[in-house]
Parts: C-alpha cells; sequence; structure tokens
C-alpha cells in the first residue's frame, strides 16, 4: 500500500509539473558551418509549405553548398514556440513572425541593412520600412500585408432596400437595424480573443481614435477610444450583433457571413479565398470602405507580418541569411507568395502583381490611407495581449472605460 | 537428489571467506543498482523542473524571451497584484471539487454495475472505456461543437423539444459554460475511476458478503458497512489522481472557452499560460506555476490526513 501511494504522489507530482515544466537546452546547433541556415515558416493556409519547399529548393540548386532546413509553424502555436525558441537559444536563422520590436531591443535580430542587399532595401514601400523600424533603425523585414475593409451582404441590402454601403455609423446603425429580421444578423462583430485588437482598431481609427498619441505615448483610454466602444456596445445591445461579441472570432462571424445571415462584418484580402469560398462560392457580397464616425474621412487598418534574421554562432550565419533573403525578395518569387496566399504587397516591384485582380485591387488601393498598431514599441505585444483577453468584455456587461483604463495600466507597466 | 543439495550448500558454507571492505561496500552499494534508475528518474523528471520552475519564478525575462537575471520577488508581487488572482484561484477550487465529488459519486455506481453479473457486461464495460481512449482534446472539441451557438447539436434537440425557445449560447455565459466543462471533465474522468472501483470491488473477498447474508444483513447495510470500507484504497487513489489531473486540465477549458470571457472561466492553470503568452510576462507565469505547484501539494496533504492514509499503509 505505502509503495503505492508514493507511487502515487511521484506521479502525480510529474503531471503537476509536466505543464510547468520548460527546460533549457544547449545552445549548440549543428551546421555551424554558416551554410546551412533554420527558417521558421508560418503556416498562412495549405498552400504554404509548397510555396517555401519548391522556393529552398530552388535556392539549394541556384546556390550550391547551402541548405535550408524548413520548419512549418500554425499561427496558433507560433507565439509559444517563439519564446521557447529564444528563452532555450535555439533562434532559427529566419523566422517569419508579427512582432519584431521586442527582439530588436534585445539585440537578437540583425539590422536589415546587415542582410539584405541595397537593392533589396530601397525595394520596399516607405510606408512599411516605417513600422519596421526600432529606435530609428530598420530591423523587420517587412514580409505580407494586409488591409482591413467593409464586407457587405449585396442581397441582404437590397432586400432590406439599402442602395449604398454605409458611410457614417449611423447608417452602420441604421443598416443594421433595416437587416435583422429573424436570425439575420445586422453587424456581424468578433471581439473575441482571436483578433480583437485589429476589429477595435478598425472602429477607433475612424473616429479619431488609436492606441498612442501624437507624441507617442499610450493613449488607450483616450474619450475617442471609450466613444468607439460605447457605440459598439449600443449595437450590441440594441441586439444588431451577434450574440455574445465578446467570445465570437472572426471564422464564426465569417462563416455565418458565407452563408448570407450577416449584413455586414469587417475583413480582409484572404476573406474570399479564406473563409467564403469555402463555404459558399457564390454569395453576393460587396466591399466598401471602413465607415467613420463623420463619414468624411475612411482609414484602413493596415496590418504587416515581418521576417526577422537572428544573430548566430558569432555572425557567421549571415552571409547564408543574406543570400537566402536576397532570393526570396526577387519579383517573381514574392509575388508568386502573395498571389498564393491573398496578401498585399510590401515591395514596389511586386506592387502591380495583384491590381489586375478587382477584388484585390480595392485592398491594394486601400494600403496609403492604412493605419497599423504600434508594432514598433516592444511593449505591444503585452499590450495586445491584453487587448485580447479583455476588450470584449466591455462591450458586454463591463464598463467600457473602466476595461480601457486596466489596459491602459497594462501598457504603461508594459513600457 | 536430496544429497547433492546439502552438498553444494555445505561446499558454499565452507568457500565463503571473511567479506573484504571493498566487497562490503560493494554489497552495501548493490541496491543502488536497482534503485539507481528510478532515483535518476526522479531526479530529472520531477526534481530538476521543480529547481528550474522556482529559478524561473524569480527570474525577470523580457517579452521576447531572453533571461535578463534575478529580480527578488517582483514576479510573486506582479502575481498577486492580479485582480483575477482571488476569483481564478477560488474558481480552481471549485472546479477540482465539483468535479472530483461527481466523479466519485458516478464511478461508484458505475464500478458496481461493472461487477455485476449480466448478459453483455463485457460491451458495457468496453463502452465505458471509450471516453478514456479517445483523446481529451478531441472530446472537449467535440463538446464545443455540439454546444455551438448556431450549429450545435445540444441547441437542435432543445429547440426540437421547445425546451427552450432561441439558441442558447452556452459557452460564452461563465456560470454555463463552467456547467459544461466540468461535466466534459467528470466525463473524461468516469473511465478511469470506475475502473479503480471495479478492481477495488474485486478484492473484496465473497466469503464476507457470504457472512453477511448469513446474519441477515439488509443490501443497504452490506454496501455502507462492507463494500465501501473495504472500497477505501481504492477510493483514496482514484481521488488522488483525479485531483492532480483535474487541477491541471488544461485542454478543457483551453479547448471550450479559453478561459474566457475575459478570464471568468479561467482556471490557474489556463491562467498561467496566459500570463506567459498573452501578458507576455514568462517570470509571472513561473510564479503562478509555484503557487500552483504549491496548492496542488496543500490539497493532497489535506486530502491524505483527512482521509489518515497512515491507518492504510499499517
Amino acid at each position: 500500500m505505502k509503495r503505492h501511494l508514493l507511487g502515487v504522489v511521484a506521479a502525480g507530482l510529474t503531471v503537476a509539473l509536466g505543464v510547468s515544466g520548460c527546460g533549457k537546452g544547449s545552445s549548440s546547433d549543428s551546421g555551424s558551418d554558416g551554410k546551412t541556415i533554420k527558417f521558421v515558416a508560418a503556416i498562412y493556409d495549405d498552400n504554404t509549405k509548397p510555396y517555401w519547399d519548391a522556393l529552398i529548393k530552388d535556392f539549394e540548386a541556384k546556390n550550391s553548398g547551402y541548405k535550408v532546413n524548413l520548419e512549418m509553424v500554425d499561427w496558433s502555436q507560433m507565439d509559444a514556440k517563439v519564446k521557447t525558441y529564444v528563452q532555450t537559444k535555439q533562434v532559427p536563422d529566419v523566422l517569419n513572425y508579427n512582432a519584431f520590436s521586442d527582439f530588436a531591443r534585445d539585440g537578437l535580430i540583425y539590422k536589415a541593412s546587415e542582410v539584405l542587399s541595397p537593392t533589396t532595401l530601397s525595394d520596399f514601400t516607405p510606408t512599411f520600412v516605417e513600422q519596421a523600424k526600432y529606435n530609428g533603425e530598420q530591423y523587420g523585414l517587412p514580409f505580407i500585408s494586409s488591409a482591413r475593409l467593409l464586407f457587405y451582404n449585396k442581397d441582404l441590402f437590397e432586400k432590406a432596400g439599402i442602395k449604398s454601403p454605409p458611410a457614417t455609423w449611423d447608417e452602420v446603425k441604421a443598416d443594421a437595424k433595416k437587416i435583422k429580421k429573424g436570425s439575420t444578423i445586422g453587424y456581424g462583430l468578433p471581439l473575441g480573443p482571436e483578433e480583437a485588437q485589429a476589429e477595435f482598431y478598425s472602429w477607433a481609427m475612424n473616429n479619431g481614435g488609436g492606441w498612442v498619441d501624437a507624441s507617442g505615448k499610450w493613449a488607450i483610454n483616450q474619450q475617442a477610444n471609450i466613444d468607439t466602444l460605447t457605440f459598439l456596445k449600443d449595437l450590441n445591445k440594441s441586439g444588431l450583433t451577434q450574440p455574445n461579441p465578446e467570445s465570437t472570432d472572426r471564422k464564426t462571424v465569417f462563416n455565418q457571413f458565407a452563408q448570407g445571415k450577416v449584413g455586414m462584418a469587417i475583413g480582409g484580402p484572404f476573406t474570399k479565398a479564406g473563409f467564403i469560398d469555402p463555404v459558399n462560392k457564390s454569395l453576393n457580397f460587396g466591399v466598401a470602405p471602413l465607415p467613420s464616425k463623420s463619414g468624411s474621412e475612411h482609414n484602413t487598418l493596415g496590418v504587416m507580418d515581418v521576417l526577422a534574421a537572428f544573430k548566430k554562432d558569432d555572425s557567421k550565419n549571415k552571409d547564408a541569411v543574406k543570400k537566402f533573403l536576397d532570393f526570396f525578395y526577387q519579383k517573381e518569387n514574392t509575388s508568386k507568395f502573395l498571389t498564393t496566399e491573398g496578401f498585399l504587397p510590401v515591395t514596389k516591384s511586386a506592387g502591380d502583381a495583384l491590381s489586375a485582380d478587382p477584388y484585390m485591387k480595392q485592398f491594394v488601393d486601400a494600403l496609403p490611407t492604412s493605419k497599423f498598431a504600434p508594432t514598433t514599441n516592444p511593449a505591444w505585444s503585452a499590450v495586445a495581449g491584453a487587448v485580447k483577453q479583455d476588450l470584449g468584455s466591455s462591450v458586454a456587461n463591463k464598463d467600457p472605460k473602466s476595461v480601457l483604463d486596466k489596459i491602459q495600466e497594462t501598457a504603461e507597466k508594459a513600457g | 537428489m536430496q544429497d547433492l543439495k546439502t552438498r553444494r550448500r555445505g561446499a558454499a558454507t565452507s568457500q565463503a571467506p571473511r567479506p573484504s571492505l571493498l566487497r562490503r561496500t560493494g554489497r552495501a552499494l548493490t541496491p543502488l543498482a536497482w534503485l539507481g534508475p528510478s532515483l535518476v528518474l526522479i531526479c530529472v523528471v520531477v526534481l530538476w523542473p521543480v529547481i528550474e520552475m522556482v529559478r524561473t519564478s524569480l527570474q525577470h525575462i523580457t517579452s521576447s524571451g531572453v533571461t535578463v537575471g534575478y529580480n527578488g520577488t517582483t514576479n510573486y508581487t506582479d502575481l498577486f497584484d492580479e485582480d483575477d488572482l482571488i476569483p481564478v484561484v477560488l474558481r480552481t477550487l471549485l472546479w477540482v471539487g465539483g468535479i472530483v465529488v461527481i466523479t466519485m459519486t458516478l464511478s461508484l455506481a458505475l464500478g458496481q454495475l461493472l461487477n455485476a453479473r449480466f448478459p453483455g457486461r463485457r460491451v458495457v464495460r468496453w463502452a465505458v472505456i471509450v471516453p478514456w481512449a479517445a483523446s481529451v482534446l478531441m472530446t472537449a472539441l467535440i463538446w464545443k461543437w455540439m454546444l455551438d451557438n448556431y450549429s450545435g447539436l445540444v441547441n437542435r434537440v432543445l429547440l426540437d423539444l421547445h425546451i427552450i425557445d432561441k439558441p442558447v449560447n452556452w459557452l460564452a455565459h461563465p456560470g454555463q459554460a463552467m456547467l459544461w466543462m466540468m461535466w466534459v471533465a467528470v466525463f473524461v474522468s468516469l473511465p478511469f475511476t470506475s475502473f479503480v472501483i471495479l478492481a477495488g470491488l474485486q478484492t473484496i473477498p465473497e466469503d464476507v458478503y457470504e457472512a453477511a447474508r448469513v446474519d441477515g444483513a439488509s443490501a443497504f447495510r452490506t454496501y455502507f458497512g462492507i463494500t465501501l470500507p473495504l472500497l477505501r484504497p481504492a477510493i483514496l487513489i482514484a481521488s488522488i489522481i483525479n485531483v492532480i489531473n483535474v487541477f491541471n486540465s488544461f485542454p478543457i477549458i483551453w479547448a471550450m472557452t479559453a478561459g474566457g470571457p475575459g478570464s471568468d472561466t479561467d482556471t490557474t492553470t489556463t491562467f498561467m499560460y496566459k500570463l506567459a503568452f498573452y501578458d507576455q510576462h514568462v517570470g509571472e507565469s513561473g510564479a503562478m506555476a509555484v503557487v500552483n505547484f504549491a496548492l496542488i501539494l496543500v490539497m493532497v496533504l489535506f486530502y491524505l490526513r483527512a482521509a489518515r492514509w497512515r491507518e492504510e499503509v499499517r
């Protein structure tokens, strides 16, 4: 009996530790000849891996002796993986991610000028270069971009007797009221943990709100943001959104949208191929600028993913990394990625690759008015984390101001 | 034959010299050869992670994951400053207590059923094992979709039976979500628990029951006077393992509500994960892990004490 109990306790301890135990591996990594590099790429969809496989094969054929080891990571695993890589000192040479500034702050990555040829460097669109800087120096390597616009169901609009998509917030509310009928939802509002920060900012920026003030200080609890949440809360409480926006993710909203049960929702260039087509290819929908409070100026949410090149083995990897990156940034290679995945260009040379597609063109055209989350601030990822967890509750049972106050506090603490 | 054995024994005794010092130490160390592997295992999988965990909780780790150095108890003060901490801990205790009590009660009945002789017992026994064989994550995801607001089976059935008149978004309301997740946790804990009970039931000798029958004890009396007391070791082990398992249960909550809305359905385990990967505060998450570890130790010790396990050992 005693032995059993001891065994149980030991087993219990092991289980108890399973969750919390995180070991530290050694920093030694094979392939320190400087010609073999590890590339961790994010899975955007099923086409991502075949694309990289082909690209790497091509690269290795044209640069004999060089080798790229590819590891694909799902976006839902990415944050945990990246943190583990850094903590265990097993960083990849090149990482495809959505943040870079805390790596730059901690001295983990190369400056863009160290790993890209001048031609490639000057090919980036200036808007994105601005988003890739830390302390005035470019560290992030813009990879893909995306923009958000208002998707609306033309059939539902026609049935409700609405002629054009809403330009102002009042029109959004009025149109949602006309569309709402039975199980049909006026506006699909995803404020669940998946991407609450994007949905909220898409509204707030069109009310003069945002994350920071003119001097770059956190201004999350500014009046314009409180007003934005109050408006969204009113939409929810008037029954014009789907039930429980605080726990709804984008996927759910666009699944309903694709079934023709949602009047309006905010989506990106990938929404058609990723969410609508798989459910209902014949959906009659349109895309319009994001509505604003005043209706006079319409901003767009810009999103940018980056590549980051990590310092390793006393910079021995620099040469191989540079070769690989310059290879990827060749016009035909980047534009192939963009067309495969449905994203917007970050380089001038790939700029016109997508404009031929009328659906894509709307997003390309919206890019110049786009505003970005403050990804250049290393504290942003902590702020985004707080927003994802807590913002949604402000349109449900909590007071918008107190929710924003709390996030502001988190932001100031994070830096 | 007998002869041979004696002769051999005799030879052995006469040959044995006084063991040398080397020999004696060697003999003293022999048990290590048997104990060694398990000691190493305990050190590597139990002690080392505990030390690492405590170390992490005392370190300043930046949002990217770089360790800057020790920063005393800052992580702990940050953790105790979290408004959500107390509700999360209380919810965890409720979560563990509720699930373990319900699981044990149901398992006692199920174990009894599985022990009884009836046609098709084999099939029933297999059926009870199935939820155990399925991955917990899969079970949780299936329930998540069954409870879905738009296309969930549960809403469909309740609507068709006219019990509700419009779909209920079960997992969006913390109270209901908690109950449903506890149900899933009970569901996945049942197989293991009822089989431990079944094993316990099978160790009870038949003649004890016979004696009770002869004395004319009622079924009720037999159960509470014989079965339950003799099941004590099985119940003890099953509940300790369940307490630990349920306490650390991550996949059910993570798959079904991810602890949301806010942290209204978080337990300490999911909260710990959020601290590291949402709030980018690995050190504070380490502190939470230490608190979690202490909590579970205290709970198990209390339980053992209450169950007076030492008597069991004697």
